[in-house]
């Protein structure tokens, strides 16, 4: 276990997934802690100068709940934003990324299966992502309540994270399903980023307009946070979707690995 | 029993650019065979192709009897390989990359790894990253011997190791030839393998042009001799003789090259006073480069 290419992946990546898990929960924690000010009446008249669907398309409908609150700031935007970061950086970097450096062909010829190697380091992905979402669990529970943010409770926060890890894993399966299809980080990237900003999109314009409300169906980002975790639980068929989705593109990423060259 | 390394007319297209174009190919039990050619030749894209990196476009090749793709893991047990370009995250040690490589094999005695390091001199605690080329080169060396595998596949074994670390890396050559395992090594430069192969395969072009012993290429090999006479002699009397050419007469000196038997010259140079006669070990360079030479010709470097 600790000397399979598993084991490996994480311990080349300790140092790594330490910065990022501590970055994540800091920025999750520091906007949690501005939600007192949120929370004031005059903040609430302040905001209804925008537009409403502005405020819907980024995540802040309903800035003055602590529900309504951490949608829009921690869970709305930067926290699913570095989450995907990281999760692009772990998925590109494990095939794509090792092959362009030219790191596969000694891997590749031991007595280890190409499937098994995509499969090992995919997994080696989940649970860096996990360890950054235990350490903003950690790191929300304990500011919720000088943040006023106690009305959440702990396992809505713990299952608004498991859906946030979930919708990480998805993008970060989709880096490396298409770093194992292509070999190309830049590839791996393009589709992270297009499909990223596609489906944010879908989840949160293209419901306001008409004859493409189904559009939002197709996004990750609508089984992240569409079913309400943080005030209605962990949603279990959305978490589904979300493991599925991944899931599918890592076997894509591997059906098309096992069989192609290996760049030089 | 049959070769360990079997291919036939084996090819490899990469898009309009060829880079096999019928390779046949055999490497027999216990044998150290020396691939030679030019860089671009296709010596890279053959052994990558014998550990299943990359899948031929036509034709087969076998190891152990097995496609590489069908044998998989299993077969790239039985296999040391060395890259022609041996990349690995250089932010660990050398042993922390070993020890986790001979995991990957099954269990790798630590100890086996420390003697092969200890004959090459490599300190096995410093940071890849830090490691010099030729360094560098000692802890591929070390993960292709290590597990001691039926067949080794070195791709370009010593570059990058000064002369005395090459005799280092040939005797490790030489005891696992003794110890029944078979080498497949790639070189440019003949020199290189000639200590160690057996038979010696040169490839041009994504073709072997010629497999032969060591042993009788070295007989046919072109060696330069200078012939010191005691009076003035002239050129047209050794222009012309079996195996002679590259005649260069310069008042009573002679300097030719002279290929397989030497009695048609010595007869010559007999004709006249002898005082000295110099005939320099056989450079199989000389050699090996008439078959690099047909590279130039037109044909040849079509790009088909």
């Amino acid at each position: 276990m600790l000397h399979s290419v598993f084991g490996k992946a994480l311990r080349e990546s300790r140092r790594g997934i330490a910065a990022w898990a501590i970055g994540i929960a800091a920025v999750g924690m520091m906007y949690a802690a501005f939600y007192p000010s949120m929370a004031d009446p005059a903040m609430a008249e302040a905001l209804r100068a925008f537009p409403p669907e502005l405020l819907e398309a980024l995540n802040m409908g309903d800035l003055t709940s602590p529900a309504g609150y951490l949608e829009g700031s921690t869970f709305g935007l930067l926290g699913p934003l570095m989450m995907i970061i990281f999760a692009t950086v772990l998925g590109s970097r494990a095939i794509a990324g090792d092959e362009e450096d030219g790191r596969l062909d000694v891997l590749l010829a031991h007595p280890v299966e190409r499937w098994s190697v995509v499969v090992q380091r995919g997994l080696a992905m989940v649970v860096a992502l996990a360890t950054a979402g235990l350490v903003l669990i950690v790191g929300l529970v304990a500011i919720s309540g000088p943040a006023q943010l106690t009305e959440i409770g702990a396992a809505n926060l713990a299952a608004t994270t498991v859906q946030l890890v979930l919708l990480a894993c998805v993008f970060g399966s989709l880096a490396l399903g298409v770093g194992a299809l292509t070999g190309s980080r830049g590839a791996a990237i393009g589709a992270v980023a297009v499909i990223g900003v596609l489906t944010y999109l879908a989840h949160t314009v293209l419901p306001d307009v008409s004859g493409f409300e189904w559009a939002e169906n197709l996004s990750p980002f609508f089984y992240y946070l569409g079913g309400r975790p943080l005030v209605n639980g962990l949603q279990v068929v959305d978490s589904l979707v979300l493991a599925t989705t991944a899931v599918v593109l890592v076997a894509i990423g591997v059906i098309g690995f096992v069989r192609r060259d290996i760049a030089v | 029993m049959s070769a360990v390394i079997e291919t036939n007319q084996l090819t490899k297209s990469y898009g309009s650019r060829r880079g096999l174009a019928g390779l046949d190919l055999e490497v027999r039990p216990g044998e150290v065979f020396g691939f030679l050619g030019p860089n671009g030749a296709g010596k890279t894209t053959t052994i990558r192709i014998l550990v299943d990196l990359i899948r031929p476009t036509s034709g087969t090749a076998t190891v152990f009897g097995t496609e590489p793709r069908a044998g998989g893991a299993a077969l790239r047990a039985r296999i040391g390989y060395l890259p022609g370009d041996f990349v690995v995250n250089g932010n660990q040690s050398a042993d922390e990359l070993l020890t986790h490589l001979g995991h990957l094999r099954g269990r790798v005695p630590h100890e086996r790894i420390r003697t092969l390091a200890h004959r090459l001199g490599l300190d096995l605690h410093v940071r890849i990253r830090s490691l010099s080329k030729g360094n560098r080169q000692k802890v591929g060396i070390i993960q292709a011997f290590m597990h001691e595998p039926e067949l080794l596949i070195l791709d370009e074994p010593t570059s990058g190791l000064d002369p005395l670390l090459q005799q280092t890396f040939l005797d490790l050559v030489r005891e696992a030839k003794a110890n029944g395992q078979a080498v497949l090594m790639s070189s440019h430069v003949l020199s290189e393998v000639q200590q160690a192969a057996d038979r010696v395969g040169i490839i041009r072009d994504g073709r072997m042009v010629e497999v032969e012993a060591v042993e009788s290429l070295r007989r046919r090999a072109v060696r330069r001799v200078e012939i010191h006479f005691g009076e003035p002699v002239s050129a047209d009397a050794f222009t012309g003789l079996d195996g002679v050419t590259d005649v260069r007469v310069e008042d009573r000196v002679l300097r030719c090259r002279l290929a397989g038997r030497a009695d048609p010259l010595v007869k010559a140079a007999a004709r006249y006073p002898v005082e000295s006669l110099v005939v320099a070990e056989p450079d199989l360079e000389e050699l090996f480069l008439t078959y690099y030479r047909a590279d130039t010709e037109p044909e040849a470097t079509d790009a088909a």
